[in-house]
């Protein structure tokens, strides 16, 4: 008998230890909708999903690092909440017509946290070190058309490029070309990455790999009556129940990425705020077309037929996302809808039976090892076995994937077959969001993202006559006819925009995800 | 003694110099190339050349090695591939809070361990020691992800007694040091149990009861002093096991310590960081390994050094 | 990782213990056991575990891999006992079914892990001198490295998927049984028996066999249960890093980290998973627990 009670206790011990992990949903929905949460003081935590790699804006490829670098350094042109390109170090900028010459007139009275004035000379340092082909930082390669930056005068400055580039403005706008005080480049050489020194409203105090980031208040901004808030600290959470745990438990003040999962649960709870709203990434199944079947259109519009993206939305993103409709996502500039592949399993079936493949074939799916991915995966495992397609789920860890993927030389030699994977075009030019992943010869790996190893000499034309030129109508034009192309190509399996998820207390105001995923905290303050 | 010493010592040398082939050779042949890892993922091609030259990663494995070797002996550990900081500090920074993590759920769980044991052994096959057991064998078998994320539901967001993780003040150590020695506080329960069984059928303890001393002196007294020097030595070995960093729970409870550390380093393929850590636990181990086989011998002076 | 070590903590429990030097005949041993009264329900449990694994398949109200979009993340109902999972699937099913995997992994991973470790153990013990120290030593070694490295490293070569778990549990195993059977080799060789065989001029290969394993098996068997416990923890730990088994595989290691995104939403697609591991870990290491007893000569009544 003895053993039997132990066995019920231990039972009711964990039973009150789940119930006690579910209480909590059941007993406040929806009742405090209205409630207002309270913040003592000034301090604002932040909690993240990673650590950040780097301070050094010209070093870094992660928009986790530059949420954090944002609040510190600032760039000659910004991107507003709709990724529209806005001044910020510069009053105003202008290009020629062939896109070859950029000008720039700079913003006055501005210092850096350590008192270096902000000037023409200042950024002529920061483009030049970017624009430096043995300078190994990892943003070079955005910069490496620059052919000159020429000093004008103290506050206008020229770049001119190598050869047109029409994408050019939006390439200053991100943030990797942000400032660094240009003493201290001198000073600290590399190990600005670890003390940056720049124009924004927040003071680097300290950063701790794996514990945290430390930012203060930078008294003398110049941005009239901000930063209203003292003192930031970013935390790197990386489980996900760990970080929503820590804005319910007022430990952090906001988070991101809020797991689509609990999203609903926690809104409305202690006054906590989820901002889903539309992103830049795309989501999609890259079809190697250099393989069979995959090379024959019909079976990459079966696929596409054979989806619902519906039921992915609803799956998969739990309701944060929406169906993909172009190649890139409405918030790109130059978007342009398409007619969307409806979900419709008996076309799709028609399809592959035109194409040859009445029973259906067996493919394998790469794709991350995150919870997120596999989910992704499995969902799309489940969709292609109606029409007789078997997949097998080929999940891979970071290190492994960038081998298999980009350690092949000869596209002949690459095992790919369906790839499972998401992309945000940072520059929020259509340009970022076509050229790397589809752009042809030019971009297969390794040199670049063409996983689908898709090559058309109409596209390739399209997109590089949209770089001709700084025209934005003729540049739409080309993209245009572009995207209509690729749509109807299909070399990806078209899934969803993803939405960017913060969750918040809401008495913070002005802080939000831009549509790219990184933090914009300009008009942050405390309510 | 002191030649068995001095030749164990003599041994570490070349055992590490081993390890270190073996990292290395290991750490190499995992499928990955961080100098593109490290070029960024819109990185030229020529950037990428750029980047592994700047590594030495162009150059053949064995010079690799010996370079790696060279500046080992210079104590020279490297720069991480990821923050560009020094390897030293990057694990230096990591390795107190792994070290008083350990160390305090050790605390708990060698007491609440010792306890449950030594009354199970008392009451041998009565309802004690089934509970006892039980709950220790229970421990041993919850997943620690699943344990640690409910505690911080219950403790963190339900009750706000205790902050859901960081490394903040002293009651950050409290969930994880529970969740960790959970494991830990079971198999000491387990062994003290067998241990002092053992123990309390031994001569000197009839003698003593025929003597007439009461049973709890016995227990308490003598019986649990001697039953004490195995798990004495086992609990020293634990804590070198659990100094090397516990993934699930540095993860669950967002603390800045080795186990991340190191899970972070293999998916960017940080090789310095890899191997430092590895040879930290390297040494770590086989120090310990060293510390106890010692203890066996001045605890049994049956067992004689060969 | 917590898992990982105690791999090697419930090594030294068992080497300190010097485990268990029985001749006890069978129906002693069993008379032994049979007072265990924990451990004799948890072989029976057990042995129930082993047919529905074999069973479970054809026996699930509901197909494993079959989702219904219309139906996600239900609680537990009379349809379905267990509720459903994100993509709408019976949980109660996929948990039956994932017996036969979660068993597979303990079973053969520990099965490979005492072969290659019995062999070393007995090597080195047998033989012992320089033999002994290079075994020893490569062990120490073996144990030193990280157990979750060693994973992911098996894992990154070999490519993922339940084989390869399998084998990377295997192998950290290795070591722990070779210290184990080692030490248990001494003290069968120490005995008398072993020592006059050898006098009379047997062979080595026929001493080994006919006396040295006889004597550790009993060792081994009782580790054998309880590292079982170890490795189904194991390969759940490696899900949670997303190293486990491959999507729609219901591995209850997958299963409960797929859903611990839905811990406070939905809680019972981690509870039952979560209950199917605690409940047969439990098992295995209460058996184990009561066949140490049961084979410990110095344990009376």
């Amino acid at each position: 008998m003895k053993k039997i009670y132990s066995f019920i206790f231990v039972l009711v011990l964990m039973l009150a230890l789940v119930l006690s992990a579910c209480s909590e949903d059941s007993g406040n929905e929806g009742a405090e909708e209205t409630e207002k949460a309270v913040k003592e003081g000034k301090d604002l935590v932040i909690a993240v999903a990673d650590n950040f790699t780097s301070m050094d804006p010209h070093d870094t490829n992660d928009t986790l690092s530059y949420s954090a670098q944002k609040t510190m350094l600032e760039g000659l042109v910004g991107f507003d909440k709709d990724m529209k390109v806005i001044p910020v170090l510069a009053e105003e900028y202008a290009a020629n017509d062939e896109a070859t010459e950029f000008t720039f007139k700079l913003r006055q009275n501005v210092t850096f946290h350590d008192g270096t004035p902000f000037n023409a000379e200042a950024v002529k340092v920061n483009i030049d070190r970017l624009a430096d082909p043995n300078s190994g930082l990892k943003r070079h390669s955005l910069y490496s058309i620059v052919k000159e930056t020429i000093v004008v005068d103290e506050y206008n400055l020229k770049v001119i490029l190598s050869e047109p580039f029409g994408a050019m403005i939006n390439t200053f706008a991100h943030p990797a070309a942000m400032m660094h005080s240009p003493k201290a480049l001198e000073e600290l050489g590399k190990e600005v990455a670890r003390n940056p020194v720049g124009t924004g409203p927040f003071k680097f105090i300290e950063w701790k790999p794996g514990e945290g980031l430390e930012v203060t208040k930078n008294e003398s901004y110049w941005k009239e009556g901000y930063p209203k808030v003292d003192k930031i600290t970013f935390k790197p959470v990386s489980e996900n129940g760990s970080r929503i745990a820590m804005l319910q438990a007022g430990e952090a003040d906001f988070i991101y990425p809020v797991p689509t999962e609990q999203a609903d649960s926690i809104t409305g709870q202690g006054g906590i705020e989820v901002e889903s709203k539309p992103s830049i990434v795309v989501r999609y199944m890259a079809m190697n077309t250099l393989k069979e079947p995959y090379n024959d259109i019909k079976v990459r519009q079966a696929l596409n037929y054979a989806i619902d993206k519906e039921a992915f939305n609803k799956v998969v993103l739990n309701g944060h996302g929406k169906e993909l409709d172009s190649i890139i996502a409405p918030n790109t500039q130059f978007y342009s809808k398409q007619e969307t592949y409806d979900f419709n399993i008996e076309k799709a079936k028609d399809l592959l039976k035109e194409a040859g493949f009445v029973k259906g074939f067996k493919a394998k799916i790469w794709g991350a090892n995150s919870s997120s991915a596999l989910k992704a995966m499995e969902f799309l495992q489940q969709q292609l076995a109606q029409i007789n397609v078997e997949l097998e789920v080929v999940p891979m860890e970071a290190g492994t994937m960038s081998d298999k993927i980009w350690g092949v030389t000869d596209p002949k030699d690459a095992e790919i077959e369906l790839y499972y994977g998401g992309w945000s075009p940072s520059t929020g030019d259509a340009d970022w969001g076509i050229r790397p992943l589809l752009g042809g010869k030019e971009a297969f790996p390794p040199k670049s993202y063409n996983i689908s190893y898709y090559e058309n000499t109409e596209a390739n034309a399209l997109i590089e006559s949209a770089l001709q030129t700084a025209d934005v109508d003729k540049r739409a034009a080309a993209y245009k006819d572009a995207q209509a192309l690729l749509w109807n190509e299909a070399p990806w399996v078209f899934l969803s925009v993803d939405n960017t998820m913060a969750g918040k207390k809401n008495y913070l105001k002005g802080i939000s995800l831009l549509p790219d995923g990184s933090l914009n905290i300009d008009e942050l303050e405390i309510e | 003694m002191f030649r068995f010493v001095a030749k164990r010592l003599l041994e570490i040398i070349p055992i590490l110099f081993l390890v270190t082939i073996l990292i290395f050779l290991f750490v190499h042949l995992i499928p990955g190339d961080p100098a593109r890892l490290v070029a960024g993922t819109d990185a030229t091609i020529e950037d990428v050349e750029v980047v592994r030259k700047e590594l030495g990663l162009d150059k053949p494995l064995h010079i690799q090695y010996f370079t790696y070797m060279g500046n080992l002996l210079q104590g020279d550990f490297g720069t991480s591939l990821k923050t560009k900081r020094p390897v030293i500090e990057e694990i230096g920074s990591r390795f107190m809070p792994t070290f008083w993590l350990t160390f305090w759920s050790m605390v708990w769980a060698v007491i609440v361990g010792l306890l449950i044991g030594a009354i199970s052994a008392t009451k041998r096959n009565k309802w004690q020691d089934y509970l006892g057991m039980f709950g220790a064998v229970s421990g041993l078998s919850l997943p620690s992800f699943w344990l640690g994320l409910m505690l911080i539901q219950l403790f963190a967001v339900t009750l706000g007694w205790l902050p859901t993780g960081g490394l903040d003040s002293w009651k950050s150590y409290i969930l994880p040091a529970f969740t960790l020695g959970t494991g830990v506080a079971a198999v000491i329960a387990r062994f003290t149990r067998s241990s002092l069984m053992d123990v309390l059928k031994e001569d000197y303890i009839r003698t003593g009861r025929s003597k007439g001393l009461t049973e709890r002196k016995i227990v308490w007294g003598h019986g649990l002093r001697n039953a004490m020097i195995p798990v004495v030595t086992m609990t020293g070995l634990q804590f070198g096991f659990l100094l090397g960093g516990s993934v699930v729970i540095e993860t669950v409870f967002s603390w800045p310590g080795l186990g991340k550390l190191l899970i972070d380093s293999v998916s960017y393929r940080d090789y310095p960081i890899i191997q430092t850590e590895m040879l930290l636990f390297a040494v770590e181990f086989i120090l310990i390994n060293l510390v106890v086989d010692l203890l066996y011998g001045i605890l049994n002076p049956q067992i004689r050094y060969e | 990782m917590k898992e990982l070590h105690l791999n090697k903590r419930e090594e030294y429990m068992n080497l300190s213990l010097e485990i268990i030097k029985v001749k006890s005949p069978i129906s002693e041993f069993w008379r032994k056991f049979k007072k265990q009264k924990l451990a004799l329900f948890s072989f029976f449990f057990i042995l129930f575990l082993i047919v529905l694994s074999i069973i479970g398949p054809y026996i699930v109200p509901y197909g494993t891999t079959e989702p219904d979009y219309k139906n996600i993340l239900s609680g537990p109902s009379v349809k379905h006992w267990a509720g459903t999972d994100a993509y709408g699937r019976d949980i109660f099913s996929r948990i039956i079914a994932g017996t036969q995997i979660s068993l597979f992994v303990g079973l053969v991973s520990v099965l490979l892990g005492a072969v290659g470790g019995t062999i070393l153990g007995i090597i080195s013990g047998y033989y012992g001198k320089w033999v002994d120290r290079v075994i020893m030593r490569i062990c120490d070694v073996l144990l030193a490295f990280p157990g979750i490295l060693l994973a992911i490293g098996i894992i990154a070569i070999l490519g993922p998927g339940l084989g390869n778990v399998v084998i990377a549990v295997a192998i950290f195993s290795i070591p722990i049984f070779a210290r184990i059977v080692r030490s248990s080799t001494l003290s069968v060789k120490s005995t008398l028996y072993v020592e006059a065989t050898k006098s009379v001029g047997a062979k080595h290969k026929r001493i080994i066999w006919k006396h040295i394993f006889p004597g550790t098996v009993s060792s081994i068997i009782v580790y054998f249960t309880m590292r079982i416990g170890t490795a189904i923890l194991t390969a759940a730990s490696l899900s949670f890093l997303g190293l486990g088994a491959q999507p729609p595989s219901p591995e209850w290691g997958a299963m409960l980290s797929g859903g611990r995104d839905y811990l406070n939403t939905a809680p019972h697609v981690t509870f039952f998973p979560g209950m199917a591991i605690f409940v047969t870990v439990l098992a295995f290491n209460l058996l184990g627990d009561g066949l140490r007893d049961a084979l410990d000569p110095k344990i009376e009544e």
